[in-house]
């Protein structure tokens, strides 16, 4: 061939990064958060004799239990990529239909489950807005926190009247063996919800619909069905939480949910999830909900007042942003991974 | 080729005019149809006191939303509003400066404080490119902590000079705050008229686009973050006029609002189009709103059911508008 | 030659660039002198807009050195390359669509009148200067760019490059949109005559042949050679290109199967791109598709795949109508179509997911019991539809954005290999890969299809399409425009047919014979 120079060489194929599977990054997440937790309340005796023992470890698992409840619905809607701002309002409907019906009407057996279907039913609402109308998560949630809020304003004409059903008064107070029932439920929950996102195929769906939404519509997923389900889980979540939180505090108040909102999430990220989606394991939120909550038992100790504390919590959410971006992440799991 | 040239005289005269057009004629027709309801059930609607009552109230969810849109149009979410309001409300409270110079320096106090937070929003948002929703929340509530530290429950009182002169009529017929509003519709028309305004929109439409045609989308992200931050002081600043007290939660209901006005007055939040001028709109129209559910009976407590129920409504609206649109020119 | 006793204008040599753990470009050279109009060529992911990038200041490159007229170049950004003299037309349109076309053309800056404020006027007389220095006249400046439309969005990208005067112009596939080329070639043979030079980057043989004296041959990452376009032809071109010898002959005589079911029925197929697309797909046979970008042809392909809807027409999976409302729809109903798209990384993959999940994700229902997932299971299911793909079975529990691209796209055919569609529909499923997964997938297609599945298959290589297509049909201009089977599919054929010129010899087409616009080329 007349006027070509050549220039070739063998051709080399372009080859895999030949590294064995990661050490699973979010298990090592899990247990650091873990560590984490241990570490602060065996400090914490040093602040107070009366925090570090085992009753703190129990005070703190029970009221942890409020957070994890909430922070597995929000996480499954943070999985698919989007986000529930409407789980404040979603835990004080909860909340205060239980005490009306039940305590107020003493509607007996069936009047729970119908609140858990009230709540799933608005959900349905939000996963409709979110995920069949393009509407974009946040507003479509927030919009319905809102509507949900005032609905329950007006319902209850700004006091909430009623008792707590006896149901969650014993799940939330009794004992077995020396053990709070409360625990049981959680060890119980974690199990479950682990399990639900990571070995169905529920949660397989979830992880791919935040993964890559394109290809998981192409690959044959339903994706606009399970974005819904996700919201409907998300205000069951809620809903069961706020009564859960009724029969703690036996009775409900018309803020309750709000002290729940940004931790919900908090503990999604501070868990090992990406805010982005596709990415997290539940025992990780787990451990994000407890350690959060450890956290907030030793503030409130240590007497700092309501505003320092709503400062933290703001940059606990910022920081754990920063430091669970892509780049990050990707430069961990290569320490954890070996050629 | 001539059909092209005769559709394109056709548009012509329009086209300039889009940005700032299309969603804010609706809004304004509705605003009008709005107060004529309104003023057949309030004899006294057309009052200079009524009308000043009303611009007053929202001026400061206007300022607020004028914000928003800076953000927004260049597809990015902003949920700080809340938390710069609160606090420059209650520095306001705290620290009253008396008399007109007093006031000016306040403002700038104001306007420092919402600069800055604007400033680490775009840092975190653009530079960072953490998720915006999640660094916003987080801002907002390390900002109504702060609120709450340096002011722990409703009290302290706003210079006299601020709540008496911003709130008041000049000449008995043009209210402070109408004209402030003007003053801030003037300054959107010309900055719309500058290369960082072109840039908002054009990295609201396609980043990428925009980064292959010489813009430099990071810094201008930033740029849209602060003034934002700059407005919701301003928004904070005039609510403190309103009230002339101080609240370390004042800046909480602006959230929903913020986000209804903006989606009433036409601006999309998939970026590239919209404007303030019709988010402005959209604030009055929410505010008189209040008042007519207000004054037709409906419970306060049932406030927030319609602000949720038209902020849905306006998104779907104008999703179905777009749709329509793109129908047409396909065929 | 032109000039070549001259420095170069343009040179660079050693270029490496990698994102990760893949490596776009390896080792790539180039010199353009000065006045020239030079070619660049190569197939899909060679590496050319990567390249390109690193050219227009977009991305730096990892190591290697580029001069510009004479002087070191290392732009820090497309500002910093546009000073240099350096400018682009974009494949992907660069254009903004709420902003005018006299905005666009002056991005970032537009023309200042009172107090430094943008003046709409002075934008739009200059805008209009330039529109009628560039021969584009007839558009409006004041217009919106996406009233606009896409020859017009096309013409405007490239008027845009142009307008900076550049020293260096690069244009990349810019007649993708345009049917009428000749405004094209007019004003970059202007500007190679001011003396400035010219990178032409299109997979459209013909053009660059009139086009352009030298052309630069990318594979891989690799610049192979760098040419004399008026000695080398198609054949020795492609070769280059590919790597290997393109087949002059079929590769075996083709058993006769005719009496096989219809296992795909299409008729009257209407879209936004497809004007009338009929034919016939039966069981065993692989029925490729060629054609140039933008006939349609993806169109037709997301359409089978259930991820579009048609206007009109029928589709008939054995031997009765189907209206898919989504893939889910498409795998499921009847014996089942199972799709792979043609970007792996934006609608293929899910990154941080192990292979195995990605491989599974479309047999679910099938796999779980009572809704849980048994892990065993799966991997078994995995495993052995891996083995078909040659995927070997460490790379299971590997996260699937790990593995190189070739790796990837074996995993979506598994993917689709595992659903037990009896149709597969293949978008370019080698685009990108390399030449020994390239065998693997067509050993693995070759056996899908000898096992009684039916293979559409879509190739921008038309010498693969006559390695391995039973039959073969030709698409332009949104319709069937030719129909080949066994021996009559050779390349010259397939070149004329995806530029829209008839063979000398063929079957009767059955539909009308397209308009006469169409027909020349």
């Amino acid at each position: 061939m007349e006027g070509v120079e050549v220039i070739a060489k063998p051709l080399r194929i372009d080859s895999d990064q030949h590294r064995r599977a990661p050490l699973d990054g979010e298990t090592m997440a899990a247990f650091a958060i873990f560590a984490l937790c241990i570490i602060l309340i065996v400090g914490a005796r040093f602040i107070s004799p009366a925090l570090g023992g085992w009753d703190h470890v129990e005070t703190t698992l029970v009221l942890a239990s409020f957070l994890i409840v909430v922070a597995f619905g929000q996480g499954l809607v943070i999985l698919v990529g989007g986000l529930d701002l409407s789980v404040a309002s979603m835990i004080t409907l909860g909340g205060v239909l239980s005490t009306t019906l039940v305590g107020s009407y003493d509607a007996g057996a069936w009047a729970l489950p119908a609140v858990i279907v009230f709540c799933g039913l608005l959900g349905a609402l939000n996963g409709v807005g979110a995920g069949y109308l393009n509407i974009p998560p946040f507003i479509m949630t927030m919009a319905m926190g809102v509507i949900v809020y005032s609905g329950c304003l007006g319902y209850t004409k700004g006091s909430p009247r009623g008792s707590s059903p006896e149901l969650f008064v014993y799940l939330m107070k009794a004992q077995w063996l020396g053990v709070p029932v409360a625990i049981v439920f959680i060890a119980l929950f974690a199990l479950g919800g682990w399990s639900v996102q990571r070995r169905t195929a529920f949660g397989r769906r979830l992880y791919a619909v935040g993964s890559n939404r394109a290809a998981a519509f192409i690959a044959g997923v339903r994706v606009r069905r399970i974005t819904m389900s996700a919201y409907i889980v998300s205000a069951v979540c809620a809903g069961f939480t706020g009564m859960m939180l009724v029969g703690y505090a036996n009775g409900a108040t018309l803020r309750m949910g709000d002290s729940y909102l940004l931790p919900s999430i908090a503990a999604v990220v501070v868990g090992g999830s990406s805010i982005l989606g596709g990415r997290g394991s539940f025992i990780g939120t787990v451990g994000g909900a407890i350690l959060l909550t450890t956290l907030s038992t030793i503030i409130l100790a240590l007497g700092v007042p309501q505003g320092w504390r709503t400062v933290i919590e703001g940059m606990i959410v910022l920081v754990a942003l920063l430091m669970l971006r892509e780049q990050l992440y990707q430069a961990v799991s290569r320490i954890f991974s070996r050629p | 080729m001539t059909a092209i040239t005769a559709r394109s005289t056709a548009m012509r005269a329009q086209t300039w005019w889009r940005p700032l057009s299309d969603g804010a004629v609706v809004i304004t027709i509705i605003y009008l149809l709005l107060f004529a309801i309104y003023a057949m059930n309030e004899p006294s609607a057309l009052s200079i006191f009524s009308i000043t009552s009303l611009i007053n109230n929202s001026t400061p969810l206007a300022l607020a939303a004028a914000g928003a849109t800076l953000v927004i149009v260049c597809r990015g979410f902003d949920l700080s509003v809340a938390g710069v309001v609160s606090v420059t409300n209650v520095v306001m409270a705290v620290q009253p400066l008396e008399g007109p110079w007093g006031a000016l320096g306040s403002l700038f106090a104001c306007l420092a404080i919402g600069g800055f937070i604007g400033l680490i929003n775009g840092y975190l948002v653009a530079y960072l490119r953490l998720q915006s929703i999640a660094s916003t929340l987080g801002v907002m509530i390390v900002c109504q902590g702060v609120a709450l530290v340096i002011l722990d429950a409703p009290g302290g009182w706003v210079a006299e000079w601020v709540s008496y002169e911003l709130t008041d009529v000049l000449f008995g017929v043009l209210p402070v705050s109408g004209l402030i509003l003007l003053g801030v519709v003037g300054l959107w028309l010309i900055f719309l008229r500058s290369d960082l305004a072109v840039a908002i929109y054009a990295i609201g439409a396609d980043e990428t686009s925009a980064a292959l045609s010489g813009i430099v989308t990071r810094r201008v992200r930033l740029l849209a973050y602060v003034g934002a931050g700059l407005l919701y002081a301003c928004a904070g600043y005039m609510l403190s006029a309103q009230t002339a007290t101080g609240n370390p939660t004042a800046g909480t209901p602006f959230i929903i609002l913020t986000f209804a006005a903006v989606a009433i007055g036409g601006t999309s939040f998939s970026g590239g189009s919209g404007g303030v001028i019709g988010s402005i709109i959209g604030a009055a129209t929410l505010m008189l709103l209040q008042k007519v559910l207000f004054s037709t009976g409906v419970s306060s407590f049932y406030t927030g059911l319609f602000q949720g129920v038209i902020l849905i409504l306006a998104i779907l609206f104008r999703g179905a508008v777009v749709a329509l649109a793109a129908r047409r020119s396909a065929a | 030659m032109e000039g070549s006793k001259e420095p170069a204008a343009v040179s660079a040599w050693g270029l490496k660039k990698s994102y990760g753990p893949t490596v776009a470009l390896e080792d790539v050279s180039l010199t353009v002198n000065p006045g020239e109009i030079h070619a660049l060529l190569g197939e899909n992911g060679a590496g050319k807009s990567t390249l390109v990038k690193i050219f227009s200041g977009i991305l730096p490159p990892d190591s290697g050195e580029m001069t510009l007229l004479g002087g070191h170049y290392r732009p820090g950004s497309i500002m910093a390359a546009r000073a240099a003299g350096v400018s682009t037309a974009f494949q992907e349109l660069s254009v903004l669509p709420n902003l005018s076309v006299a905005q666009n053309l002056l991005l970032p800056r537009a023309e200042k009148g009172l107090f430094g404020l943008n003046s709409r006027k002075a934008t739009e007389e200059r805008a209009r200067a330039l529109l009628e220095k560039f021969g584009l006249g007839q558009l409006d400046p004041r217009q919106i760019v996406a009233e606009l439309a896409l020859s017009d969005k096309q013409r405007l990208e490239i008027v845009r490059a142009l307008s900076r005067d550049p020293k260096f112009l690069i244009l990349d596939e810019p007649t993708a949109a345009l049917t009428d080329v000749d405004w094209v070639f007019g004003l970059i043979r202007g500007v190679a005559a001011r003396g400035s030079s010219v990178l032409y980057i299109s997979h459209r043989l013909s053009e660059v042949r009139e086009l352009c004296g030298h052309a630069t041959i990318l594979r891989n990452g690799r610049s192979i050679a760098s040419v004399n376009l008026a000695g080398a032809d198609n054949a020795e071109i492609f070769k280059m290109m590919v790597g290997r010898g393109s087949r002059e002959r079929r590769r075996t005589v083709q058993k006769a199967k005719p009496a096989a079911k219809v296992a795909l029925k299409v008729a009257g197929l209407k879209s936004k791109t497809l004007r009338d697309v009929g034919f016939e797909l039966r069981e065993g046979e692989i029925l490729g598709v060629a054609a140039l970008e933008g006939q349609g042809q993806q169109g037709l392909f997301r359409i089978l795949g259930g991820v579009e809807r048609p206007d009109d027409g029928h589709i008939s999976v054995d031997d009765r109508v189907r209206h898919f409302k989504d893939p889910h729809d498409a795998q499921t109903r009847g014996s089942g179509m199972a799709f792979v798209p043609e970007e792996r990384k934006a609608d293929g993959i899910f990154p941080g997911m192990q292979v195995t999940s990605n491989i599974t994700i479309s047999i679910l229902d099938r796999l779980s019991r009572a809704g849980c997932l048994p892990f065993a299971r799966e991997r078994r299911v995995a495993l052995a539809v891996a083995e078909k793909v040659e995927l070997g079975r460490r790379y299971l529990g590997y996260r699937i954005n790990e593995l190189s691209g070739g790796n990837q796209q074996k995993t979506i055919l598994a993917r689709v290999l595992a659903t037990g569609a009896k149709t597969l529909v293949l978008y370019d499923p080698t685009r990108g890969v390399d030449v020994g997964t390239k065998q693997t997938i067509y050993a693995a297609i070759r056996d899908f299809a000898a096992k009684g599945g039916s293979v559409l298959l879509y190739s921008s290589e038309l010498p693969e399409l006559v390695e391995i297509a039973d039959r073969c049909l030709v698409i332009y201009g949104g319709r069937v425009f030719d129909e080949l089977a066994g021996e009559e599919i050779d390349e010259r054929s397939l070149v004329a047919g995806v530029t829209g010129n008839r063979r000398r010899h063929r079957t009767p087409v059955r539909q009308e014979t397209p308009t006469g616009a169409e027909a020349s080329a």
